[in-house]
């Protein structure tokens, strides 16, 4: 097991290098003038050669590629992550400050993944095929196919047309105020969390219809247990693991699509702070955030492939 | 000349399958009927939008849904019904190129890895590996706050993105025709590797293709729809509905809900027929994809 572990660590190091390479890349030799962001169009046009050549050096966008790489990973590595175009404070700031509310609101939508999506797929298996049956598969698909943003939009116009609220907009974490931090969390959390769901309930429905064929599920039947016994008990256990492969990877896909969602609720977290910095071009933070998702990504694929070895012996002694 | 091996089969094979279709998946059906819809909408959408996308009429401004405006119209007195067919017509365009891209890139990967095997496999198949685990709508950012929006940029890296993921489903697919007994009979027979790729692994691996195809459609237009409505997307004055949600739709869905609700709900009924009539399309032509998302 602990060399399972520490070989999916040292492949993990190895993605994040990998991947912080090719976001370098990808922003420094793309075409696209830094300076044009920070001066604009007209600003670019009367800047003289000698001002170009002082302002990239002050920015440090002069020196060799290398030499960028390896500063930006001593920033990383000190876990400074480097400073904005536009406002003094750095990326490491912003993260502490913004980061909170959308680690709240992906692990709240993930949770009432769960807590929506296994219930239908229980209600689908022990009944194929039925009126509920249809109508879950109805509503899954449905839900895959609204834009969370939308959701939101809509979310905030019925609370507005209605009760006359609006949520508070400033930032405020869970530890000061809870119940204003919820309020801000829970309408993003609860827009993800159905789309999530509606694969939640697919992966377990498709994962609990294939174990329920197994030799172990009959044999609990013929004994005599009862059937909702038989999935609670026997199915639904060893139909989990996919889901939460599933679940892992899904939380990903929250932390990109918090992105829209928490700009139509104007939800000041990280997504929202993604949005202002490539409406800004502001590239220096767009890398860093862009870097620390991917991070977040191979920490969670690697905590995800841990989980199913703890819970399945068989990958864990391949 | 045997006139036997010759006989055509009774019945177009395409009429039967529309027939089963029909039969045994109604709302499939009705939804693919949705999707040709959509499809006309984008194609005749300077025939069958009454105004133009762009024609702003002062005196009309923030009209609520008339007869003279089934939609409402928007800040600027635009009609919203042109507006959503023209919108329609975005997303067929970019739904589609990217699809078609991420369905060739897809082929092209998932037969090379299965065909080829050994090493190239292995290697390409890590890459898959982190690549599915970073969402396109990340890299679609990325790559637009480098080069700035444009269309040509959002099909190309929707195409690669989606591609790059899909490309599993099709070497699974490969993978098990090529374990069949005519591909084995046409190695034994000294076929070359072309003449089978194209002549049997391609035509037996066309169903999962097109279920691919289908729904690769609907998670682009999606993702285009959530790109624009950042206002990364097709630059205006360009419809699209993401566009449209997040300008006037935002801005003044307090004095003009139907502002926001007609593209959503445009978008929503397109992407949702899709992902329908894809699922009705996999079980009639593929039943071992299955559950799978």
């Amino acid at each position: 097991m602990y060399a399972y572990i520490a070989r999916r660590i040292v492949f993990g190091l190895l993605t994040v290098i990998g991947v912080s390479i090719v976001i370098f890349v990808v922003m420094r030799v793309l075409p696209g003038d830094p300076l044009l962001a920070v001066l604009g169009p007209e600003g670019l046009q009367k800047l003289s050669d000698a001002d170009r050549a002082k302002y990239m050096a002050d920015l440090g966008l002069s020196d060799p590629l290398i030499v960028q790489y390896l500063r930006w990973m001593r920033d990383v590595a000190s876990g400074t992550f480097g400073t904005s175009f536009f406002r003094s404070e750095s990326v490491a700031d912003m993260i502490v400050r913004r980061g909170p509310l959308t680690a709240e609101i992906a692990l709240f939508s993930v949770v009432l993944s769960w807590i929506v999506g296994i219930p239908v797929a229980l209600i689908s298996v022990l009944r194929p095929n039925s009126f509920g049956d249809t109508i879950a598969r109805f509503l899954s698909i449905l839900f895959l196919a609204v834009p969370g943003f939308w959701v939101g939009m809509l979310i905030i116009l019925a609370m507005l047309f209605w009760f006359g609220y609006r949520p508070p907009l400033t930032n405020i974490p869970f530890w000061e105020d809870p119940w204003s931090n919820l309020q801000i969390v829970l309408p993003p959390a609860i827009v993800l969390g159905l789309g999530q769901a509606a694969y939640i309930a697919r992966m377990a429905r498709s994962s609990l219809l294939e174990v329920i064929r197994e030799d172990y599920v009959r044999t609990a039947r013929a004994k005599g247990l009862s059937g909702r016994l038989v999935v609670g008990l026997h199915a639904l256990p060893n139909a989990m693991l996919p889901v939460i492969t599933l679940s892992g990877i899904l939380m990903g896909f929250v932390l990109a699509g918090s992105v829209p969602v928490e700009r139509a609720f104007a939800t000041p977290g990280l997504g929202y702070a993604m949005f202002i910095a490539v409406n800004e071009r502001d590239i220096f933070v767009v890398q860093n955030l862009v870097f620390l998702y991917a991070s977040v990504f191979v920490v969670l694929n690697i905590l995800i492939d841990l989980t199913t070895a703890w819970l399945d012996p068989r990958i864990r002694l391949q | 000349m045997s006139d036997i091996a010759l006989a055509p089969p009774a019945r177009a094979p395409s009429w039967e399958f529309l027939t089963r279709l029909v039969r045994d998946k109604p709302l499939g059906a009705i939804c693919g009927v949705v999707c040709v819809l959509f499809l006309l909408c984008g194609v005749f959408a300077d025939v069958l939008a009454p105004y133009g996308f762009n024609q702003i009429s002062p005196l009309n401004r923030l009209k609520p849904p008339s007869w003279a405006f089934p939609f409402g119209t928007d800040n600027l007195g635009r009609d919203m019904l042109s507006r959503c067919i023209y919108g329609a017509r975005m997303s067929v365009i970019i739904g589609f190129s990217a699809a078609a891209l991420a369905t060739a890139v897809s082929v092209t990967i998932g037969v090379l890895c299965a065909w080829l095997g050994g090493w190239f496999d292995m290697l390409v198949q890590r890459f898959v590996d982190a690549w599915m685990s970073f969402p396109e709508l990340i890299v679609l950012i990325v790559v637009v706050s480098v080069l700035g929006p444009g269309m040509g940029q959002i099909i190309v890296v929707l195409g690669l993105a989606l591609g790059i993921a899909g490309s599993r489903i099709i070497r699974g697919a490969v993978l098990s025709v090529r374990q069949t007994m005519y591909v084995h009979a046409a190695q034994s027979i000294g076929a070359k590797s072309r003449r089978i790729v194209w002549r049997h692994l391609l035509p037996n691996v066309m169903a999962p293709v097109i279920v691919l195809f289908t729904n690769r459609v609907g998670t682009a237009i999606l993702a285009e729809s959530g790109l624009s409505f950042l206002g990364f997307g097709v630059p205006p004055p360009a419809p699209t509905w993401g566009a449209m949600l997040s300008g006037s739709g935002r801005a003044y869905m307090y004095q003009g809900p139907w502002l926001a609700l007609a593209p959503g709900l445009c978008l929503t009924i397109v992407v949702f027929a899709i992902s329908m009539f894809g699922d009705a399309l996999r079980d009639l032509l593929d039943p071992r994809m299955r559950g799978s998302r």
